[in-house]
């Protein structure tokens, strides 16, 4: 049924708002009903064997895009296409199908695996689920395939242990391996590698580079600009709830348009300890999620913001001094 | 061979706390002020001699030392003492309250077992709904509840319908065992039910913040992006994780119940532990109090040993 062509993911304007509960005095004085706007409008696709990085400050709505495109936030507005199939406004039944083609892998390992459950049964459990792998043997092997692929080999090895008996690498590679299991088309990782050590970061995010070039497409939520440069294909800036930059993951590096952009590279440590920039340090903190400013959203901590930018809201588009033609900014003076 | 290695360390641990218990206890009743000698001896023209001779018969003209040697000596054989009251072994009188007892109460404690885990998993569910705001409520009313008073309200109510005081009906002359049994089951419903709902109201509030907390967890999230069905959710993962903290406190409080009970067998005149402390509070019957608060320790004991033993079947990081 899926169009041929679509894209893997294709989200568009979505909008998620949180409401803030009023209270009974706040009900009773009829106080208007506040939300959080956590995502506003945000436009991003994911092709197959793509590795799309969303970065952004903690608070800026990256969890919540990740949540919502996989339905398990409901979103107010817009659209999310699946394989060309609108999933927007499928209920949970419909939606237990699609949930074998798109997985997610949490930000800590030590929180996202059952700790009753031993790593077999973790990784079993989607199978059973889904009615997947027929006898039980077939789903041991798929098991195992799983646990290999994801990196933790020999699977015997690990097969009877608990999460507690597993180092956070090796409990990250579990969480992959289930999701794994199912053999999904979408893998959306939500900051999967913020909690591990420095040590073991390069694997995990080797092991989603080479699943990538397996044809998976990956949605990666991450706050670190140098891993997104460095392993993804395509990089999307988030800035309260709306994506501000997007395009080829070494041209918003090399070539940042916006702002804010250039504010977060500025402070990504150099390779070179001679080579110092002076680091720009954003003025204030992110405003609060219920009170939006007004014009575009970045004014009040923007080093170049002239008046217009007060009243004025810059949709994302092509600015005059980019290479590539899918590099866009939301910045009036860009 | 680890987990027997657990089992026989908690149980090693569960017979020295009741040998501290057991202690004190000897301690405690011999701080008491006056002596179970002048209590007795209190009658007119009480002769040295009679004081003398009935020390002599409780042995209490031994040293402290040796008394509380030949107490523990008997009761490694199971010997309480005599009750003051009835002059009976106190192990005759507390077995036979505890068999009345323990019916009650593991109705009552069943009852509140059941609805309150369902009630509290709904509440914990249906976060932020009415529903969940009426299942707290109704939960926090009946567990602030004063234990007798609402046994008294449910006497007013079921008055008429329901026997509301003893165990048996005294004017069955010599019953089939199944009327007998119709009999005392009848008479145990309000009791139980009023332990029940007390209990209820504490395991909602358990549970409902237990649930939360699992809940709220990642892998929580994790199964349901894998497409598992809700029921399923709270079943294998939620309630699996909860259980933890429910069983623990349930355990508990199984423990505390049987002293708890002191308030519903005196309200419906139910010839169990309770009521015998009760009974023997009143009567300074020390032989009996004693033996019930050997009782008493030994079931916290026991209870926290089971949430000890259960702790380490239901979570894998404890060895």
């Amino acid at each position: 049924m899926s169009a041929v062509g679509a894209p893997l993911l294709d989200v568009d304007d979505l909008v998620v708002r949180y409401p803030v509960p009023r209270g009974l005095i706040g009900l009773l004085r009829r106080r208007p009903q506040l939300a959080v706007h956590a995502v506003e409008g945000v436009t991003l696709v994911v092709e197959a064997g793509e590795l799309v990085a969303l970065v952004g400050e903690s608070g800026c709505g990256k969890t919540t895009t990740a949540q919502a495109v996989l339905r398990l936030v409901d979103p107010l507005s817009g659209s999310i296409r699946f394989q060309g199939d609108d999933i927007t406004q499928l209920g949970m039944r419909a939606l237990r199908p699609l949930r074998r083609r798109m997985q997610i892998v949490y930000q800590d390992p030590y929180e996202s695996l059952d700790p009753r459950l031993r790593v077999q049964a973790t990784v079993e459990e989607p199978l059973l689920i889904h009615r997947m792998g027929g006898s039980k043997g077939e789903r041991a092997s798929l098991v195992s395939d799983a646990l290999a692929r994801a990196g933790l080999s020999p699977p015997e090895l690990f097969l009877d242990r608990f999460p507690h008996q597993l180092s956070g690498g090796q409990r990250q590679r579990v969480a992959i391996a289930a999701a794994l299991v199912l053999d999904p088309q979408l893998l959306v990782a939500d900051e999967p590698v913020s909690m591990l050590d420095v040590s073991v970061r390069a694997g995990v995010l080797r092991l989603l580079e080479e699943l990538k070039a397996s044809g998976l497409g990956i949605l990666m939520i991450t706050h670190d600009l140098s891993t997104a440069a460095r392993f993804a294909d395509r990089i999307a800036v988030m800035y309260l709830g709306r994506i501000v930059e997007e395009g080829p993951a070494g041209e918003v590096v090399r070539n940042p348009q916006h702002p804010y952009t250039k504010a977060l590279l500025s402070v990504v440590p150099r390779r070179d300890p001679r080579m110092r920039r002076r680091p720009q340090i954003l003025r204030g903190e992110t405003p609060d999620a219920v009170r939006i400013p007004s014009g575009c959203r970045f004014h009040p901590r923007c080093p170049i913001a002239i008046d217009v930018c007060t009243t004025e809201d810059p949709s994302l588009r092509r600015t005059d001094s980019t290479q590539s033609p899918h590099h866009r900014a939301a910045c009036l003076l860009a | 061979m680890r987990g027997a290695d657990y089992v026989v360390k908690r149980t090693a641990f569960a017979l020295v706390t009741i040998f501290v218990a057991v202690s004190i206890n000897f301690v405690l009743f011999r701080l008491a002020p006056g002596s179970a000698v002048s209590n007795l001896s209190r009658v007119p023209h009480a002769t040295q001699e009679l004081r003398q001779a009935l020390k002599r018969q409780f042995g209490l003209d031994k040293s402290r030392g040796r008394q509380y040697l030949i107490y523990l000596e008997q009761l490694t054989r199971g010997n309480l003492g005599v009750s003051f009251e009835n002059e009976q072994p106190v192990s005759t009188n507390l077995k036979t309250a505890i068999l009345n007892t323990l019916p009650m109460v593991a109705l009552g404690t069943l009852f509140a077992i059941v609805v309150g885990t369902l009630t509290g998993v709904i509440a914990a569910w249906r976060r932020g709904t009415p529903i969940e705001g009426a299942t707290v409520t109704t939960a926090l009313g009946f567990y602030s509840m004063p234990t007798h008073w609402l046994g008294l309200m449910l006497v007013i109510l079921f008055t008429g319908i329901l026997p509301t005081g003893g165990m048996t009906n005294d004017f069955l002359i010599n019953p089939s065992f199944w009327t007998h049994a119709r009999d005392v089951l009848s008479h145990m419903v309000l009791p139980s039910l009023t332990l029940g709902l007390v209990l209820f109201g504490e395991y909602t509030l358990i549970v409902r913040s237990a649930m939360l907390e699992t809940l709220g967890e990642d892998y929580i999230l994790t199964a349901r992006a894998k497409g598992l069905r809700p029921w399923a959710i709270i079943r294998k993962h939620a309630l699996r994780n909860a259980m933890l903290p429910i069983v623990t406190l349930v355990a508990l409080s199984l423990g505390y119940i049987v002293a708890g009970a002191i308030l519903i067998e005196t309200v419906f005149s139910w010839p169990g532990v309770g009521r015998a402390v009760y009974d023997a509070v009143l009567n300074r019957d020390y032989p009996m109090l004693q033996g019930a608060f050997l009782f008493l320790t030994i079931s916290v004991v026991f209870f926290n040993l089971v949430a000890d033993l259960l702790y380490y079947k239901l979570d894998p990081r404890i060895t």
